[in-house]
């Protein structure tokens, strides 16, 4: 336990120490600004109300569920695995007495944290403009349901860095690793409209599930059958990653 | 008295069918052992599978009583250890390099970091980006985090690698130290032959994945004229056969 507590904290420590930390959260600012500046020219130039101030996080986090997220995790996870064999400061940490298992979950609960601090930074974000530039009286619901909305949006998008990890553990070219990424979120997506009835097995087709915890009246059964099959994909993809990432030689 | 190294029948074949074939060794408490050896005969492969980088074939190794295999924490507790190249993130100043493995470590603080950065050279440099730095500087890097733990065994893979005339001298002159002082056990690996002549105090042939002699450098100076005399004939004999 000690072991991991300390590769979890290094994982923290060069996670911080990178410029690509900066670079998502100005390009997250950038979402927030782009999203605020189209509801301001709708708003203002056609005389539509788009968002008011509760809307307008739902319209940035489903913005970013789908594009930015999504790829920010797998950039982290890639340079977690495959950065790190490539410049052989892998074995940097895998000489220290920690086992693989404390690395593995370390570097894995550290993608965990980025994307977290990523859905709170954005949410904060959202909610401060929402409340600068779409005024409205809104009550401590409504905060709360933008607040379940974003935390419940980790799990999906946990779930796809997870299948990045197992892709960084097979393949050691970090660009052959992220256009995979790529391709599969896609094929992950046109199939869950093609094959509408399993889309729920499809892990991209998960990333607006927010919407089940924020309608009025909640579907708790859908919610816990989407609930498992994350679990589900969640657990295999984390054992497939650990199994490759074991048998490593370096 | 527990041995520092026990390597037992240990094998490693490469899919060229190189690699390392029943390997068995044993090193003692306070040992200076050079692993000597030409280009392919299987020296970086061991020293792999002792620090856990790489699983055997078969066989196991045993560092202070506990396997590499089934019990790796304990067994890496009180090594350091340099293999291949001395590697650093770069993006990390030299005092952070260190402070990341600190953490491993419950007794090792900031007053040990300075302390090893002053023993390599490296104190004036401590704030600097090591992205910056020569390939010497990285060596003596990796050096000062291989004995940041202050370890019972280091495992060293060209350790002289990239360093001047002034820090080989440094180098030995560290090793010898921590040998005599501490009761450090050594496992070199150097192509520089004349300093692990002058440094170690054991010494270990391997040729095509196979320890062809194991022999006291006082036993082998007594015989021969030096080490490279000792280490060609070896490797000459073992060519033949």
């Amino acid at each position: 336990m000690d072991g991991f507590k300390a590769a979890f904290l290094n994982e923290l420590f060069k996670l911080q120490k990178k410029k690509k930390i900066v670079a998502t959260a100005v390009l997250s600012l950038l979402v927030v600004l782009v999203g605020q500046l189209a509801v301001s020219i709708v708003t203002f130039g056609f005389g539509l109300r788009l968002a008011g101030s509760m809307e307008f996080p739902f319209v940035v986090l489903s913005l970013l569920s789908y594009t930015l997220l999504p790829f920010f995790a797998a950039f982290v996870a890639i340079d977690a695995f495959c950065g790190e064999f490539s410049s052989n400061t892998m074995k940097l940490t895998l000489t220290r007495p920690v086992s693989r298992f404390g690395v593995y979950s370390a570097k894995v609960g550290m993608v965990g944290v980025f994307i977290l601090a990523n859905l709170l930074f954005v949410m904060v974000l959202a909610l401060v403009a929402g409340f600068l530039f779409n005024p409205a009286s809104e009550g401590i619901l409504s905060i709360v349901k933008v607040l379940v909305a974003y935390l419940v949006t980790w799990l999906p998008i946990f779930v796809f860095a997870l299948l990045v990890v197992v892709l960084a553990n097979v393949l050691r070219n970090g660009t052959a690793v992220f256009f995979l990424a790529v391709l599969l979120f896609f094929t992950f997506y046109f199939f869950s409209i093609v094959f509408s009835r399993y889309s729920g097995f499809f892990i991209t087709s998960s990333f607006d599930w927010y919407t089940l915890w924020i309608a009025d009246v909640i579907n708790w059964g859908k919610i816990l059958r989407q609930l498992f099959i994350l679990l589900g994909c969640g657990m295999m993809l984390f054992a497939a990653g650990y199994y490759l990432f074991e048998r490593k030689d370096l | 008295m527990t041995k520092a190294i026990e390597i037992i029948g240990l094998t490693k074949v490469y899919k060229n069918g190189r690699g390392i074939h029943d390997l068995n060794l044993e090193i003692e408490q306070g040992d200076i052992f050079g692993f000597l050896g030409p280009n392919g005969a299987g020296k970086t492969t061991a020293m792999k599978i002792m620090t856990g980088l790489m699983k055997p074939d078969r066989g196991d190794v045993k560092i202070f009583g506990a396997s590499v295999i089934d019990d790796y924490v304990n067994a890496m507790k009180h090594v350091g250890c340099i293999i291949e190249t001395a590697e650093v993130y770069p993006y990390l100043t030299a005092n952070d390099n260190l402070k990341i493995f600190a953490r491993y470590y419950p007794h090792v603080d900031q007053r040990r970091i300075d302390e090893c950065l002053e023993l390599t050279g490296l104190l004036p440099y401590k704030h600097e980006k090591t992205r910056k730095f020569s390939l010497g500087m990285k060596q003596r890097l990796g050096l000062a985090a291989a004995i940041l733990s202050k370890p019972r065994l280091l495992i060293l893979d060209e350790p002289l690698n990239g360093l001047d005339v002034e820090g080989m001298l440094d180098m030995r002159k560290l090793i010898r130290r921590l040998a005599e002082e501490e009761g450090t056990t050594f496992f070199i690996s150097s192509h520089l032959i004349h300093d692990v002549e002058l440094t170690c105090t054991r010494i270990g042939v391997i040729y095509g994945g196979r320890l062809v002699s194991v022999a006291h450098m006082e036993d082998i100076l007594a015989n021969y004229a030096s080490l490279e005399n000792y280490f060609v004939s070896e490797v000459d004999r073992s060519g033949r056969i």
